[in-house]
């Protein structure tokens, strides 16, 4: 916390700031537009910061550099209202610090324009010396430090650093003299005599001055807050990475490129074809042989199954054959008994059915909904009573050899096989089914 | 030649209506012809030349999809394999063609013949093969997400497939879901090869009706059964427990030069032989074998993959056991057996050849890591990183060795090395590098703000000490506390790109890609419906065959069971990774709070810190760090009541602390991330030392300073002092503790003692002022 920038003074600034307190000669204001003059206004901050902290000690700067130096805080910040100024609360401490000579207490005043103090500007036209000189301490009132506070509290700006360790950072210098034992460090037999040799422990006050002006610092003394770091996320075994070699992914040449598609081509031409007519026995049989031999031709053979029921139609034996070759997966497979299940019953369709249950095994719910299929068929060829006799009869066969074969499993469609039974108990095939029923239950 | 071309442009179009006439089946016997010769100079390598023939090839068929892909992938073999970015342009404009002619000629069989349903030739506009390779592309390219997405449609219909491209399909997805840990994908991939070319686990070894491939698989594996016992014990044997240290290793494998190899056939010839299109199911069984033990190293189910690792012994006997061998050194490795897994490294004879001998290294770098050799470990590494870029320079050059080309994976594992060799710069280097494949990944994320804050903290040495400014001589002698501890850096020459903002990115970056799979996880329920659909289609056509196999006892891993112990360990995964998903969210927002504050960002440190203390089970420690920084950033937002509120939760008593956590706390933490198989490791060796944080009592100590500071800044300046004196005992030298001791002993008056509390503390540093540097 408290990174504020580091701003430090540049060397010639300094010396600049040091003459300027050092005029106590001259007008103020002449000292003031000095200021402006030799100073550009960015540096202005940092002046002001180590003005101020040079000021709380109360033995680094003698009365008239004291008075130019609020000057110059002043001045910096004159154009604004006083609350503005990020100094406020040092001046107003210092104006009523009691220990503090009167007469910058009540320049001070001055500066802040309270009550009566109001002649700033015919007070700047003096300079330093004359004013402590002409000063006159009995034509002066001080008012106390809450009085002024609460004038200018209010208003003060908390200025840029707002949290609280910023707000209680404290500006002091450390007083660390270097002077022998037992001497006292305030004597002025320490100060640096001109002309003769430095003893152990005299210092000069204008190089500690200078010294202080370039390294002060913006941030003040603050209380600092632990922060530990988080410690490392522990490195887990896995995320060290064990590499095993991969397979050889390579890339693949498409050699169906110009391949000669003629035999797939041959079965797909046949099967054009027997959707629309009975296909010779020797095309039949090639057909069986090609889908043999190439066991993922029936996925791209053409039939799919929306055309199953035409070739149901013609070629009964094929549509057998593909559906048995489809077995392998059922997502497709199921699409084609749907077909099945939704086309109009017919002897070959029954046909297709029964070779189906023998070669491989169907879902049970395709075989149940198959045989609803047949039977609501059959009650609704109401209109030609022959055609319906027919249908009656070729159910009553599947069914019995269906029983015969044990793919079904009667008790599942007792009750409704029975209902059909009855109702066409005029064919004889019904009765013949009836019967087998019997000696079933 | 131009009437040439028009009839033959005729002639593809006739042979789309598939009603061949005389004359186009004389084009088409050329076109194949043609076809053939550029597929065995492919083979050859002669890259020009197959080139030169599908230039004619394209004349005679324009813009044939198929010899527009052929000449791409011969085009990218020719270019030594280097411009993957154009061959995906290539083919991604080649598969969009064929799509487009695809429906094209549907609609115009539709519109010729109206109702006669006409059937089009489908292998002429098939774009499988193209696919694949896009797939295959990514793969090479280590964008797996990408791959896997592309391959995902030809897998929903992978029974409608060519039994080789089904099984090269198969293979990539196993392997991407390998690099992407997603057990959950892998499983769905594995159960539909177990089931469609399970020839390893006798469950459809009576049942050749539905398998082709599983002819005479039934004597085979029980004659492979007796000899590869001996064989097992044998590799075993040679294991005796010795200490291993790098050199002996080197001699090791010496030795192993010297010796007569085991009939060592190269890893993993498997798909070789596939696109030679005979592959024999003993392989195929091998290899699938090996994948279910990937798995289970994946999933950490130790128990079983030392078990099935066996089983894989026992088939690869005579002939490859490389990959066998290699896994159970993972296992040891993971079970933290180092000095077994060097030797089963060794044996299993990988660093032999060029392609995977940067593999070997890298592995043997990883065991080295875990026993905290640092300096081994780092030479390993990149040696390792030395034959990976070799390999890429080899010629002629093989996609292949391109996918055998692991320098990112092995970067990211120098990466973690030079991380915990506190070498943060060279760390963030190979992190970044390691981000094209870790990307979506949130520990790498992590893992660079990481790097950044060490960076930092190994930048600012000044900040762990207070720098006093000496002014002045003499009685005027002055101190001035530099109290605004760090000075700003010189960034760019000290460390590199890394900076907190760069920290913060990264700690976001990690904290979204984090709650995006903790939402995926809740969403991925529907996801495994989907897979658990699939399996049922499957197993309706085996159900019931799995009782017929009565084969020894090979059995009792194997049908049924097979099923359910992957399941059972691919659920067990899914806790793992949620508990880590969880830690590493902890350490992200602690980080994250941290980083924040350092920015001068309270509200948002506040925040992180806040969702911190509200994580279910969080660790003992991050809850403190969420008090801490919690408190910290409430006063920096002038908020000290809330602020004490978090620290007094510490407090017992009026004005006692008790321990934040305990040793053991901090122990339980590192070891829950750091190991999760049945046997604890060691905690003595290995990653020990990776992390280093305050000690119970330290932490203890942080929390008097803390509150130190907050009293001190309220005005309650003795309670303050009372506070930081018991800090300074625990905490003696620290920094942050003797700079507010020293405000305290200011405010109360006592400049000398502050003065003195400086001069006793090691860790100030006097600085003269400039005033030496001056002329006079």
């Amino acid at each position: 916390m408290n990174r504020s920038t580091t701003v430090l003074m540049k060397i010639e600034e300094s010396a600049t700031v040091l003459s300027l307190l050092k005029s106590d000669l001259l007008p103020m204001e002449v000292v003031l537009s000095q200021f402006n003059s030799k100073l550009q206004s960015s540096s202005h901050l940092a002046v002001c910061n180590s003005l101020s902290m040079m000021l709380q000690d109360q033995k680094m700067l003698c009365g008239t550099e004291r008075i130019i130096a609020f000057g110059i805080i002043y001045h910096c910040y004159s154009s604004q209202k006083p609350s503005f100024n990020p100094f406020l609360s040092e001046m107003i401490s210092a104006a009523c610090n009691e220990q503090l000579e009167k007469s910058e207490r009540a320049f001070l005043l001055h500066l802040l324009q309270w009550n009566n103090y109001n002649n700033v500007k015919e007070i700047l036209k003096q300079s330093a010396v004359d004013y402590i000189r002409s000063f006159d301490p009995s034509t002066h009132d001080f008012p106390e430090l809450g009085e002024l506070q609460r004038e200018y509290g209010d208003k003060a700006d908390t200025g840029p650093s707002s949290h609280i360790f910023a707000d209680y950072s404290l500006k002091k210098l450390l007083h660390d003299p270097d002077v022998p034992r037992g001497c006292d460090p305030n004597s002025p037999e320490f100060d640096v005599q001109p002309g003769g040799n430095p003893r152990i422990g005299s210092g000069d006050r204008d190089e500690a001055l200078s010294g202080l002006l370039e390294n002060s610092t913006m941030g003040g003394l603050a209380p600092r807050w632990i922060r530990p770091c988080p410690p490392r996320y522990p490195v887990h075994q896995s995320e060290l990475l064990w590499i095993d070699p991969d397979n050889k992914h390579e890339l693949v040449w498409d050699d169906k490129m110009c391949a000669d598609t003629s035999r797939g081509a041959t079965v797909r031409d046949l099967l054009v074809k027997g959707l629309k007519m009975t296909l010779s026995p020797s095309e039949q049989e090639d057909i069986t042989t090609e889908l043999t031999n190439d066991p993922k031709l029936v996925y791209n053979c053409g039939i799919t199954a929306r055309k199953l029921p035409q070739l149901v139609e013609h070629n009964p034996q094929i549509a057998v054959e593909i559906l048995t070759k489809l077995n392998n997966n059922k997502e497709i497979l199921d699409d084609f008994l749907a077909a099945l299940v939704n086309m109009d019953m017919s002897l070959h369709s029954m046909e297709v059915v029964n070779r189906l249950t023998t070669a491989v095994e169907l879902p049970k719910e395709f075989i149940r909904s198959y045989i609803t299929n047949c039977i609501s068929s059959c009650e609704n060829a109401k209109q030609d009573k022959y055609m319906q006799n027919r249908l009656v009869r070729l159910v009553c066969v599947f069914l019995q050899s269906l029983i015969r074969n044990n793919i079904i499993n009667v008790k599942d469609l007792f009750i409704e096989v029975q209902a059909f039974c009855i109702e066409f108990s005029r064919v004889r095939e019904a009765a013949g089914l009836f019967r087998l029923l019997k000696t079933l239950e | 030649m131009d009437s040439r071309d028009s009839s033959s442009a005729v002639a593809s179009d006739a042979a789309r209506d598939a009603s061949l006439l005389s004359e186009d089946a004389a084009v088409l016997s050329v076109t194949s012809t043609l076809a053939k010769s550029a597929l065995s100079c492919f083979q050859s390598g002669k890259f020009e030349d197959c080139i030169d023939i599908l230039i004619q090839l394209d004349q005679k068929q324009h813009n044939d999809p198929k010899v527009l892909h052929n000449m791409a992938i011969a085009e990218y073999f020719k270019g030594g394999c280097s411009k993957s970015k154009k061959l995906l342009e290539e083919l991604n404009c080649v598969k969009k063609q064929s799509e487009e002619l695809a429906s094209a000629a549907r609609e115009q069989v539709e519109a010729v013949n109206p109702g006669t349903n006409v059937s089009v030739s489908k292998d002429q506009f098939d774009s499988t093969v193209t696919t694949l390779n896009i797939a295959v592309t990514w793969f090479h390219m280590h964008q797996y997400t990408k791959s896997s997405s592309i391959l995902e449609p030809l897998f929903q219909n992978i029974g409608r497939l060519d039994e080789t491209i089904a099984l090269q399909i198969s293979f990539l997805l196993l392997d991407i879901a390998l690099a992407c840990h997603d057990a959950v994908k892998f499983l769905a991939v594995f159960d539909y090869m177990d089931k469609a070319f399970g020839v390893g686990f006798g469950s459809h070894e009576e049942n050749g009706s539905t398998m082709q491939l599983s002819s005479n698989q039934g004597s085979k594996t029980s004659s492979l059964l007796s000899s590869s016992v001996v064989a097992d014990t044998v590799a075993e044997s040679s294991l005796c427990e010795e200490t291993l240290d790098y050199d002996n290793v080197l001699a090791e494998i010496a030795a192993e030069k010297r010796m007569k190899s085991v009939g060592h056939i190269p890893a993993n010839n498997l798909l070789k032989t596939l696109s030679e299109r005979s592959f024999s199911t003993a392989d195929l069984k091998l290899e699938l074998q090996l994948y279910k033990v990937r798995f289970l190293l994946l999933t950490r189910n130790l128990k079983l993959a030392k078990r099935e690792v066996k089983h894989a012994m026992n088939i690869a006997q005579k002939r490859d056991s490389s990959m066998a061998l290699l896994l159970k050194s993972q296992l040891e490795y993971a079970h933290g057996n180092h000095q077994k897994a060097m030797k089963l490294l060794v044996v299993s004879g990988i660093h032999k050849e060029s392609g995977t001998s940067g593999i070997f290294n890298n592995n043997l770098g990883c065991i080295y890591y875990q026993l905290g050799k640092y300096e081994a470990s780092s030479q390993l590494f990149s040696k390792a990183l030395r034959s990976c870029s070799s390999l890429r320079n080899e010629k002629p050059v093989k996609t292949f060795s391109l996918s055998q080309n692991k320098s990112l994976l092995i970067t990211y594992n120098m990466g973690l090395l030079y991380l915990a060799r506190g070498e943060p710069l060279l760390a963030a280097q190979c992190f970044q590098k390691a981000s094209v494949v870790f990307c979506r990944q949130p520990l790498i994320w992590l893992r660079l703000a990481e790097c950044c804050m060490m960076a930092l903290q190994n930048g600012l040495l000044d900040r762990s000490e207070i720098r006093v400014n000496v002014v002045g001589k003499g009685k005027y002698r002055k101190l001035m506390i530099e109290e605004n501890g760090h000075l700003e850096l010189d960034g760019s020459t000290q460390c590199g790109k890394l900076s907190l903002p760069l920290a913060r990115a990264c700690l976001s970056n990690g904290i979204y890609l984090l709650n995006e799979s903790l939402l995926n996880e809740s969403k991925s329920d529907r996801e495994s419906t989907l897979s658990v659909g699939m399996n049922e289609t499957k197993e309706a056509s085996s159900a019931d065959h799995g009782e017929a196999n009565t084969n020894s006892d090979l059995k009792e891993a194997k049908g049924g069971l097979n099923q359910d112990i992957m399941q059972s360990s691919l659920s067990a995964f899914k806790d793992i990774q949620s508990r880590e998903k969880l830690l590493i969210k902890q350490a992200l927002l602690a980080n994250m709070a941290y980083v924040e504050l350092e920015l001068e960002n309270p509200i948002k440190a506040l925040a992180a810190a806040n969702s911190l203390l509200q994580l279910p089970d969080c660790s003992k420690i991050y809850v403190f760090l969420g008090h801490l920084y919690a408190a910290e950033a409430l006063c920096l937002l002038n908020r000290p009541v809330e602020a004490g509120a978090h620290l007094s939760a510490y407090l017992v008593g009026p004005d006692d602390f008790k321990l934040p956590y305990e040793q053991e706390d901090f122990d339980q933490w590192r070891m829950n991330t750091s190991s999760d198989c049945e046997e604890t490791l060691d905690s003595s060796t290995g990653n020990a030392r990776d992390s280093v944080f305050l000690k119970p009592e330290e932490a203890r100590g942080a929390l008097f300073a803390d509150l130190a500071a907050l009293l001190a800044t309220q005005g309650h300046h003795d309670q303050a002092k009372a506070m930081i004196t018991h800090a300074l005992t625990l905490l003696p030298n620290n920094v942050q503790a003797t700079v507010t001791a020293v405000y305290i002993d200011m405010m109360l008056g006592r400049s000398q003692d502050a003065l003195t509390r400086l001069k006793q503390c090691t860790r100030v540093s006097f600085v003269p002022g400039r005033l030496e540097v001056r002329a006079s």
